[in-house]
Formats: C-alpha cells, sequence, structure tokens
C-alpha cells in the first residue's frame, strides 16, 4: 500500500497528513487523531453511531475513505462546543433524559445539529425523518426528539 | 479492511487512461456505500481490488440538466440531490420520490444514482423509477461512448454487463409527456425487513378519461429489473377503473411468479406486489 496526502480540516482545523489508502473517515478520526466521540457501531452503515458532518451534511464516517475527503470539512462532536460550555443539543439531551448508555449519543446529535442548520424550525415528523439512520439500544425515541425539538423551538 | 491503493481522479481522462491500463484489478469507488460494506466483508486472505478508483472528484459527472425535452442525470448525483431537484420533481416526480426512500439521511447525502444501477441489486429503489421512464445508459472507454437502454445491462442479480475499462458517465430519459401521471411506492421505509423492500414504479398517460399509454415496473420481484407489458396492456385503452388496476394487479403478480417461480417467499410477495400495483395506479390517477 501507498501513503497517500490527505489534506483535511477537522472541527476547524486544518491538517495535511499521510494515511493509509485503506482508512476509512473512521479510523482516521478515531485511530489516529483520538477523536474517539465518534463510535464505531455496526461498521456497515446501519447504525448511525460514526454519524459526522462532511461539508455540512451528516454522512457515516465508517462508509467513506478518508482519502475521499480531500479539501473537505468535517466537525465531530468535540467539534460542536467550545472548551467548557455544552452545544444545546447536548444540554437539551441531559436535561430531556435523552441519554442512557450514551454509545448512540454523538452519532444522534449530529444528525440532529446538521439538521437545525439546514432546517432551524423542523416538524417532528422531520425530526423523526433526520434521525431515522441513528440507532438507539436504550433510550426510547421519544426524549431524544422531544430534546431536539426543545432546542429548535428555542430558534 | 484489506489493504488496496487508492487513486483519486481529478479527470474523467485520467479515470478513464487509468483503466485502460490496468482493468481487471481496479474497482471504481463513487458514494462508497455498497462498495466499503463488500470490502469490508473480505477477509485479509480473499483477493481484493489491488487499486481503488475514487471517482468523486470529477465534476462533469455529477449534476442534472434538462434541455427541454431530454434530462440526463450524472451519475455522482446523489439520492438526496434528485429527491430535492426542480427539474426531477417537475418532470420525473416518481424518480424523485424513489430516491428519497433510499437508506436515511446519512445514506442519500453521499450515495449516487450511479452506483445504486451499477451495483446492480433487485432491490435498488431507483431502477424502477428509470426503467418506467425508459432510461438510457451512457459508459465511456478510452476507446468511445456505448449508449444501452438501461433495462438491457443488467445480466443477472448484481451483475450488468458494463465493461472493465468503462464508466458509467450518464443517465437519461425523455421528460414525462403532458397528461403523465406516475407514482412510486415502496414497502417499508427502512430495510429493517429485508423481505419487504418490494417497490413499485408506474406510469400513466391519460387522453381525456381513457388510458393511452402504461408502464410499469416492479423492483425485488423479478430477477431483472423489465417493465411488465402484459399488465400494461390490460390498461390500454381502458378508462381507470379499481376493477382494471385489480386486474393490472394480478398480472404483475402472475407474471413475477412466472419470471421468478415459486420461492419461499411467493406466498407473501404474491398478494403483496399486486395490492402495491392496484395503489400505485390509484395513486397516478388521483395526483394531479
Ligand atoms: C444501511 C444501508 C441502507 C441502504 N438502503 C438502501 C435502500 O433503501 N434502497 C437502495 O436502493 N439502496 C440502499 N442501499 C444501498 C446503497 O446505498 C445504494 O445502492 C447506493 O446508491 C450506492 O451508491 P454509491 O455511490 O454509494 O455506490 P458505491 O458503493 O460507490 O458503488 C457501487 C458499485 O457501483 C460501481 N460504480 C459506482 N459508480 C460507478 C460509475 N459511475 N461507473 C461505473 N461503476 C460505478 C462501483 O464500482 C461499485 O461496484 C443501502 C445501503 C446501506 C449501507
Ligand atoms: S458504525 Fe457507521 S453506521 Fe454503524
Ligand atoms: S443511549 Fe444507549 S444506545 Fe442510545
Amino acid at each position: 500500500m501507498k501513503k497517500i496526502t490527505l489534506k483535511i480540516t477537522i472541527n476547524g482545523r486544518k491538517h495535511t497528513l499521510r494515511i493509509d489508502p485503506n482508512l476509512r473517515l473512521l479510523d482516521l478520526l478515531r485511530d489516529e487523531l483520538r477523536l474517539t466521540g465518534t463510535k464505531e457501531g455496526c461498521g456497515i452503515g446501519e447504525c448511525g453511531a460514526c454519524t459526522v458532518i462532511l461539508d455540512g451534511r451528516a454522512v457515516n464516517a465508517c462508509l467513506i475513505l478518508a482519502g475521499q475527503c480531500n479539501g473537505r470539512e468535517v466537525v465531530t462532536i468535540e467539534g460542536l462546543t467550545g472548551k467548557d460550555d455544552l452545544h444545546p443539543l447536548q444540554q437539551a439531551f441531559i436535561d430531556h433524559g435523552a441519554v442512557q448508555c450514551g454509545f448512540c449519543t454523538p452519532g444522534m446529535i449530529m444528525s440532529a445539529a446538521a439538521l437545525l442548520d439546514q432546517n432551524p424550525t423542523p416538524t417532528e415528523e422531520d425530526i423523526r425523518e433526520a434521525i431515522s439512520g441513528n440507532l438507539c439500544r436504550c433510550t426510547g425515541y421519544t426524549q431524544i426528539v422531544e430534546a431536539i425539538q426543545a432546542v429548535a423551538d428555542d430558534n | 479492511m484489506i489493504p488496496f491503493n487508492l487513486v483519486r481522479a481529478e479527470s474523467l481522462e485520467e479515470a478513464l487512461d487509468l483503466l485502460d491500463r490496468q482493468p481487471p484489478d481496479v474497482k471504481i469507488i463513487a458514494g462508497g456505500t455498497d462498495l466499503l460494506v463488500e470490502l469490508r466483508s473480505l477477509s485479509p486472505r480473499e483477493k481484493g481490488p489491488g487499486i481503488v478508483l475514487d471517482i468523486t472528484p470529477i465534476d462533469e459527472l455529477k449534476g442534472i440538466e434538462d434541455n427541454g425535452s431530454t434530462i440526463t442525470i450524472g451519475p455522482l448525483t446523489t439520492h438526496r440531490e434528485i429527491a430535492a431537484s426542480p427539474i426531477i420533481r417537475e418532470h420525473a416526480p416518481l424518480l424523485s420520490t424513489a430516491c428519497s426512500t433510499i437508506g436515511a439521511t446519512q445514506h442519500r447525502n453521499i450515495a449516487t444514482i450511479g452506483g445504486n444501477v451499477i451495483n446492480g441489486s433487485p432491490a435498488a429503489d431507483s431502477v424502477p423509477a428509470l426503467i418506467v421512464l425508459d432510461a438510457e445508459a451512457v459508459f465511456k472507454s478510452k476507446n468511445g461512448e456505448r449508449v444501452s437502454p438501461l433495462k438491457e445491462i443488467f445480466v443477472k442479480p448484481y451483475r450488468t454487463d458494463i465493461k472493465e475499462d468503462e464508466i458509467l458517465t450518464a443517465l437519461r430519459f425523455e421528460r414525462l409527456p403532458e397528461g403523465a401521471r406516475s407514482s412510486f411506492i415502496k414497502l417499508g421505509r427502512r430495510n429493517a425487513l429485508a423481505i419487504s423492500r418490494m417497490n413499485i414504479a408506474v406510469i400513466i398517460v391519460l387522453e381525456g378519461n381513457t388510458i393511452v399509454e402504461a408502464r410499469i415496473s416492479p423492483g425485488s420481484a423479478t430477477p431483472l429489473p423489465d417493465r411488465i407489458k402484459a399488465a400494461e396492456k390490460i390498461l390500454i385503452g381502458n378508462e381507470p377503473s379499481e376493477e382494471l388496476f385489480r386486474r393490472a394487479g394480478k398480472e404483475v403478480s402472475g407474471e413475477m411468479i412466472n419470471r421468478s417461480g415459486i420461492r419461499w417467499s411467493t406466498p407473501y410477495k404474491q398478494p403483496v406486489i399486486a395490492a402495491l400495483t392496484t395503489r400505485a395506479l390509484r395513486e397516478a390517477v388521483e395526483k394531479r
């Protein structure tokens, strides 16, 4: 395997990296850059735990090669906030009891953040559609939808 | 993930050059939502592609064009873009609907129509819509261009007749004529229930209250994507009615059994595809 050069902006920081060509975006984030907020559940696009925002849109980081992100901009859960304060979505998830084990939470929040960037005043149907690719095994979706709705209502 | 090298093509010419030089060893990647699942399932001992060729930087393979009669879609156009396109919503609304049902938001944001077609799954949702639109596929290689009716590229499930040195460069079809109505219905929005991935695409053209043209294509029902001409014939020359649509639905399910044989899933699929067809025809007539 020949290493390739990757120029990529992650959470506002520009990187120039030499990477293996078979690395997924998920591997780059977790293993190379230690941004372990992004989770790997299924690895085959079914669970949404690996959701990040690529050029403004939610994508599964397990289904895209890092090398395909040259010149592009990625936001992960770590990039949603400043150092101390929580993003309104993160606070709302806590307030509405939308987190239990937390494994799905980063992906859920990134899907919700992408939705609210595109559509600040979504309907409940829009919210359910936006997180339909994110599975949660614990909380139940009602609290999650309520948390997102609460942030939307403040918009 | 098995090892491979990655080549990022900046132009169609560069991609075709590479395919021309090393055909058997190269695998094209677009959105990667089928390919990466496939590569991930290979064990380290299995042989993968030596080179993965990323065509996503090639701008000329993206976007939707309408020249007033023919609509041309670049293979790298994503399902999200097609679902949202004003051109497609106006002149081929059933394709917009079909693409909006594919996977979840995360998939539609990167998965492409070209990948959906070339992957060749009998459950590919854009395909029945493209088939009733009588779409053509355009392929390019170093040696020139090849145009084929879309229907004819499918050889068997998960296999098309694309040559090793070719790239799918466009999908194109005529705008729906005045008076045409269309519908696409998919059973089960998500793929959690694998058996229920059936879908149906229909177009009917009315003159006054008489059906003068009909095109019907079911997905996940026949081994190869196709129109069901026998069911279309039942409709042509008649006025829309519930009874007529039921007969057409029965014909589609009968034809499914003729082509696929009786399988373990037949007792389920037979009434379902008949009912889906009837519902799609009803919905098409009620629209507009
Ligand atoms: C969780 C999940 C859910 C899904 N749900 C659905 C669904 O509901 N409906 C549905 O239809 N599909 C579904 N899919 C399948 C997949 O997302 C689609 O088939 C998608 O359109 C594939 O496009 P892609 O760009 O990702 O293709 P890729 O994976 O990049 O490519 C697929 C194949 O096509 C070839 N290829 C791609 N572009 C070209 C080209 N221009 N020229 C030549 N060859 C090319 C590649 O070499 C590869 O063999 C789902 C997938 C996942 C993982
Ligand atoms: S880990 Fe990517 S969708 Fe499950
Ligand atoms: S909180 Fe445990 S999976 Fe969602």
